[in-house]
């Protein structure tokens, strides 16, 4: 029995415990995330054979069939072909197909990161400016704004999806990627702002005064004192206005088609030949799963710094 | 360095709180001028309309004959030690110090930065620590590192809250000769704000009492240790406090109160017979408690003084030194 522990520490059982409770939930959640992994290293017949094979030799197919769009042709067609130039027409001409160009894709991948994360800018931009005023300054009816903009949130986003596809028509926003940005900024605003404002009220106000004295203005301090201290705050908005948009479906669905259009109205429409065309599919979901993945890790740090931070400041 | 006045400043806060009444007061260049009185005086709340960072109801703040009622903190040129430590905790030591030297305002060129930052550092001994970040310090580091960051400049008047208070007694006594030394080195116009007493008296140039919002008082320490112009005023200096007491114990039959400091009550023989309450001995003098006619008296008396509880005392006042006071707690005068 250990008995150096202070009384405040839990005990070595119930640290080991807490630690099978973390490690059994993190196996839970995990394994439909790994499943999908290796779905989009599966070749199309192993995805769906049954029972499902757990080991299996790797294939790049799922994500070959994710970048291209291919044609099937004759053997006598595909005999009277030169020789494939790289590792990728070999597989698709093993298939006895074709390529006939890249896929859609990458195209939607890149209007998801525009949209995604342009929104999340200007969401917590923003919101930033916003959380500061309410938080420092003393506004005309301060809690009644900062009700309403809370109950922008009081119903679904998409029960306005009517008014907003008209709006959007008549304004020329519909399928335009400044239109989804928007979009998804004034959805995330609210929530951007009532949490940042949580955490500007935590700033002492004595450091944007020390600022101001010491030379800078008002907007100056605000930029060189108060965001670096709210970046605790900045990294957790930035997170969930970011899953937000990164995974909305439904207005992506019915506002965007071809120029703007998401990668998630993109990906179930990836049909195979008699049947879904589950690598690829596996495939896209893996590489749409990424993004976030990376951002929330390069953000974790400021996370982390922002709980050690409030115990050492007085 | 510039001379400062206010004139007639009126303060309120959330249009109910007085927290300024008629504040008239003029600090001269280079002058030390601290601020004394309770919390809640309105000391701090003179130093943020001074910086500018406290819209005033009316009145007017001169800088050098200048009127600069109306303009931003940035451009008033003036540097502020607050009273917690604001550091920029995401700033080390260094950047801290170097913060108002870039600011816009100035833009000084690198290498002078490089060259003021050090100074400062090595005249409040933190050299070695000005790669730390500004989290890292002690307590007292932080304060000289706050203290600093308002020195590295030049300003038209240092404003100082409490700078010493967060502080324990030996570093507060060290820092305090430090900015005197500092002060006197740099002919600085200091408005200091302060409630402990030591503080006021090593320190100042000339004094001001506050009481509720009001200047009560403005003097030079000794002219408001000997010559308080009211009970309020005698009470905020010396240690062990001042003595009220009614004048009728004493034979003054036509005058309400009398204020007698400690040290001009005379133990051994006279007039006067008590008995003692208690004696505290600080070593260089003690303070005997002694109870007369129901009144407590405290005596302070050079030296080690012993004697036992409820022992019989006598002793003498020196009525020159007796300040007079009339029902409204003002001093009277004599002619």
């Amino acid at each position: 029995m250990d008995t150096s522990r202070s009384y405040l520490e839990p005990s070595s059982f119930s640290k080991k415990m807490a630690a099978a409770i973390i490690i059994v939930y993190a196996v839970i959640t995990l394994i439909p995330i790994s499943w999908m992994v290796m779905t989009s290293f599966k070749n199309v017949d192993s995805a769906i054979s049954y029972p499902p094979e757990v080991l299996f030799e790797p294939s790049l197919e799922g994500y070959v069939n994710l970048f291209t769009n291919r044609s099937r042709q004759s053997q006598e067609y595909l005999d009277s072909l030169p020789p494939p130039e790289n590792w990728y027409e070999e597989l698709v001409r093993s298939r006895e197909m074709v390529i006939t160009g890249p896929s859609k894709f990458l195209g939607r991948y890149s209007n998801s990161m525009i949209i995604g994360f342009g929104s999340t800018f200007a969401s917590v931009f923003l919101g930033a400016l916003a959380a500061y005023a309410f938080s420092r300054f003393r506004v005309p009816l301060k809690d009644d704004l900062l009700f309403f903009i809370l109950s922008t949130r009081m119903f679904p986003p998409i029960a306005v999806a009517v008014p907003i596809f008209i709006m959007y028509r008549k304004l020329g926003l519909g399928d335009t990627h400044l239109g989804m940005i928007i979009l998804y900024t004034v959805v995330n605003l609210s929530l951007a702002v009532w949490l940042l404002k949580g955490f500007m009220d935590e700033i002492p106000k004595e450091y944007e005064e020390a600022a101001m004295i010491d030379g800078y203005s008002r907007l100056q301090a605000f930029f060189k004192v108060v965001l670096p201290q709210a970046m605790t705050g900045i990294a957790a908005t930035a997170i969930f206005c970011m899953i937000f948009s990164w995974n909305e479906y439904a207005f992506a669905v019915l506002l965007t088609q071809f120029n703007a259009q998401t990668a998630p109205p993109f990906i179930p429409t990836i049909i195979g030949e008699g049947g879904l065309d589950w690598p690829a599919i596996g495939a896209g979901t893996t590489l749409f799963l990424l993004p976030v993945m990376i951002f929330t890790i390069i953000l974790r740090k400021h996370l982390l710094r922002g709980i050690t931070f409030g115990a050492v400041r007085k | 360095m510039a001379k400062v006045e206010l004139i007639k400043l009126f303060k309120t806060y959330n249009k109910k709180i007085k927290a300024l009444e008629d504040i008239n007061l003029t600090i001269e260049d280079g002058q030390f001028f601290v601020l004394l009185g309770p919390s809640g005086a309105g000391k701090t709340t003179t130093l943020r309309c001074i910086a500018g960072l406290e819209k005033i109801d009316s009145g007017d703040v001169l800088f050098d004959d200048e009127n600069i009622t109306h303009d931003q903190p940035a451009s008033r040129d003036v540097s502020f030690v607050f009273q917690q430590y604001s550091l920029y905790p995401h700033y080390t030591v260094y950047e801290n110090l170097a913060f108002p030297l870039k600011s816009p305002m100035r833009k000084l060129p690198e290498e002078e930065i490089k060259n003021k930052v050090e100074k400062i550092a090595e005249m409040l001994k933190i050299t070695n620590k000005l790669k730390n970040k500004a989290t890292e310090l002690s307590g007292g580091e932080m304060q000289r590192v706050a203290i600093g960051r308002a020195l590295v400049r030049e300003p038209n008047i240092y404003l100082m809250d409490e700078p010493l208070s967060s502080l324990d007694a030996k570093l507060r006594e060290t820092l305090r000769v430090e900015l005197k030394n500092i002060q006197l080195n740099l002919n600085a116009t200091i408005l200091y704000v302060t409630h402990d007493q030591a503080e006021a008296t090593t320190l100042a140039d000339k004094i001001g009492v506050l009481k509720e919002g009001k200047i009560v008082q403005i003097g030079t320490p000794e002219e408001i240790y000997e010559n308080p112009n009211s009970i309020y005023v005698s009470q905020r200096l010396g240690s062990p406090k001042i003595n009220i007491l009614p004048g009728s114990l004493f034979k003054l039959n036509n005058i309400a109160k009398i204020g007698l400091r400690p040290e001009n009550i005379e133990l051994g023989n006279g007039p006067y017979e008590g008995k003692v309450i208690s004696t505290e001995n600080l070593g260089s003098e003690t303070v005997v408690a002694i109870n007369f006619q129901d009144n407590e008296i405290l005596a302070s008396i050079q030296g080690i003084y012993k004697s036992s509880i409820n022992e019989k005392i006598n002793f003498d006042i020196n009525t020159n030194k007796v300040l007079k006071f009339d029902n409204g707690d003002q001093r009277i005068y004599e002619r």
